[in-house]
């Protein structure tokens, strides 16, 4: 039995709390909390496999020269490690949020779709299982890149066709995801919470998933065509049967760069809940944010060839594309700019949450201004496929995505098991992450300023100084994140201070103020109501 | 039909008309 707060903060008791135990309380489990919680474990464990590839990478290009690796399992690890990241760690990690978050946010007692809500994750270990079986076939997993450009994904082995398939998997599920988020914000709303009263986060994934339902299709579509192009005689992208390669990354990219924003979006609502709380006021600008959200999404569509400007296209296209990449800066200037009045003359605090989410400030905008910067055609044709651009997107995914990940986590993590996680090593956590990030990340603006492309295995001995640097902070940063699964273990035992109901004063949202910590197995059954 | 399964398929067939729309136009007219 667990104990539910009313709207007029007296308890009733949830007297449907007996679910399942064991393996199969997880394999059958229809239940937002649990299933958000197998999508926080699969994306951790993603991260880290993804994680452990890209050390593979950095310990190749610890010094010129190959010590490590063949050049070509070097590719299968570039592009695995991107692959794994995207779809494997950085999406589902966001549903799972979505997931424990959305239902009690808005005051709902479950997703609309509970049943596909298990049938969209139990889809990914499958596809997880498809990417990792790719290494171990006749030439390996693929090396195409993870944006799996034709020609070469028209020409691989197996590998391909097993990411392809995986690919096809993890869209299905995102697909399925969305449609139960939409579904669920849209109709089962407590009473009174009306669409302008929903808390930034779901706000965020409402659009998010409006995204994913627009463009997980379009790359469905393209590795169809590919797979046909592989196995059934097509010439899609096949120039000898007059296909067009480049027609391959027209329509990779409408997918790719509202990807990006499927990725970033939810990170932003996070810190829009996180700043608030620990600043102690209202966001600043609520309704300007949601406007700049859907903004950002709608302009996200028209950009698409900014990622291909190298491939010629006539100078209308080119300033179009760079013109509109740019105006993309207002939206997100909006967002920052309310971020930082929200904190203006606030009542601040720095727990861990807020320490990420302000380092979120500083480095997400070192990677908006790198982009900024891409987005200008004459510079990018000089940086295109440099790892001044590595850098750039490490800063938006990492910086951006993964540290509003770490201050959602360290944020909600009372309310999900009723534990406090230790103060003392989340500040650590926090400032070996933050500080080992920048040693990955900030030489390689300068490695591509030079010259040194990316995707390679050995280079030239004049970069040898910057790779050794990220490299030593790659390993730093990894082995960082061991001390963030200890904590998450710490609260997950159940060993630390017993949370409170309202651990964060100025947390004022559905989940603080009417649940209790941990939050009951079922919550909402009864609907509050919203004032 | 109850109106979240209106909702979710109306959002289906929005699913199906990207996945076979970006199919069916580069089968008919070509690159």
């Amino acid at each position: 039995m667990s104990a539910v707060l009313d709207q007029h903060g007296h308890a009733i008791h949830d007297t449907h709390g007996h679910h399942r135990t064991g393996i199969m309380r997880w394999l059958t489990t229809t239940n937002h909390k649990d299933i958000g919680t197998l999508y926080l474990w699969f994306s951790f464990t993603m991260f880290f496999i993804g994680g452990l590839l890209a050390l593979g990478i950095r310990a190749e290009l610890f010094m010129p020269g190959m010590q490590v690796w063949n050049p070509e399992f070097f590719n299968q690890l570039t592009t695995m490690h991107g692959i794994i990241m995207v779809f494997g760690a950085i999406m589902p990690a966001f549903v799972g949020f979505a997931n424990w978050q959305i239902p009690m946010m808005i005051g709902a007692p479950d997703m609309a779709f509970a049943r596909m809500n298990n049938w969209s994750f139990w889809l990914l270990p499958a596809a997880a299982l498809l990417l990792i079986i790719s290494f171990f076939v006749p030439g390996g997993a693929t090396a195409a890149g993870w944006t799996l450009y034709a020609p070469l994904s028209t020409q691989m082995g197996p590998g391909q066709d097993l990411a392809i398939f995986a690919l096809h998997i993890m869209g299905a599920s995102s697909i399925m995801g969305s449609i139960n988020i939409i579904v669920t914000v849209l109709n089962m709303r407590a009473p009174g919470m009306t669409l302008m009263k929903m808390p930034l986060f779901v706000w965020t994934w409402l659009i998010t998933a409006y995204l994913l339902i627009a463009v997980m299709p379009v790359l469905a579509g393209a590795i169809t065509m590919v797979l046909t192009d592989r196995h059934f005689g097509t010439s899609f992208f096949n120039a000898a049967g007059g296909g067009d390669p480049v027609m391959f990354q027209h329509i990779f990219w409408f997918f790719g760069h509202p990807e990006v924003y499927i990725m970033i979006l939810p990170a932003f609502g996070i810190i829009s809940q996180v700043i608030p709380a620990f600043a102690r006021k209202p966001l600043f600008g609520y309704s300007s944010m949601v406007y700049a959200t859907a903004s950002i999404a709608i302009l996200s569509f028209i950009v698409w060839a900014h990622h291909m400007f190298t491939v010629g296209m006539p100078a209308a296209g080119v300033l179009f594309f760079m013109y509109a990449t740019i105006l993309i800066a207002v939206p997100t200037g909006v967002k920052v700019f309310n971020w930082v009045a929200t904190m203006w003359k606030g009542s601040m605090t720095f727990e861990t949450p807020m320490l990420f989410a302000i380092g979120f400030l500083f480095v997400f905008s070192i990677g908006g201004f790198t982009g900024l910067i891409l987005a200008i055609a004459p510079i990018d044709i000089q940086f295109q496929d440099t790892y001044y651009v590595v850098a750039h997107f490490h800063y938006v995914l990492v910086a951006g995505s993964l540290f509003a990940m770490f201050a959602g986590t360290y944020f909600w993590i009372p309310k999900w098991t009723g534990v406090m996680y230790n103060e003392k090593l989340g500040k650590w956590h926090f400032w070996l992450s933050m500080i080992f990030f920048n040693i990955t990340f900030f030489p390689m603006h300068f490695l591509g300023m030079a010259g040194m492309p990316r995707r390679i295995p050995d280079y030239a001995p004049q970069f040898a100084d910057y790779n050794m640097i990220a490299s030593i902070g790659a390993f730093g940063f990894g082995l960082t994140q061991l001390l963030f699964l200890y904590i998450v273990l710490q609260c997950v035992r159940r060993k630390g201070e017993k949370a409170p109901d309202r651990p964060w004063e100025g947390a004022d949202t559905l989940e603080w103020t009417h649940l209790p910590s941990p939050a009951p197995y079922h919550s909402f059954e009864e609907p509050p109501v919203v004032r | 039909m109850s109106k979240n399964a209106r909702t979710a398929l109306i959002l289906a067939s929005i699913v199906a008309a990207f996945f076979f729309g970006v199919i069916l136009k580069y089968w008919l007219l070509g690159s």
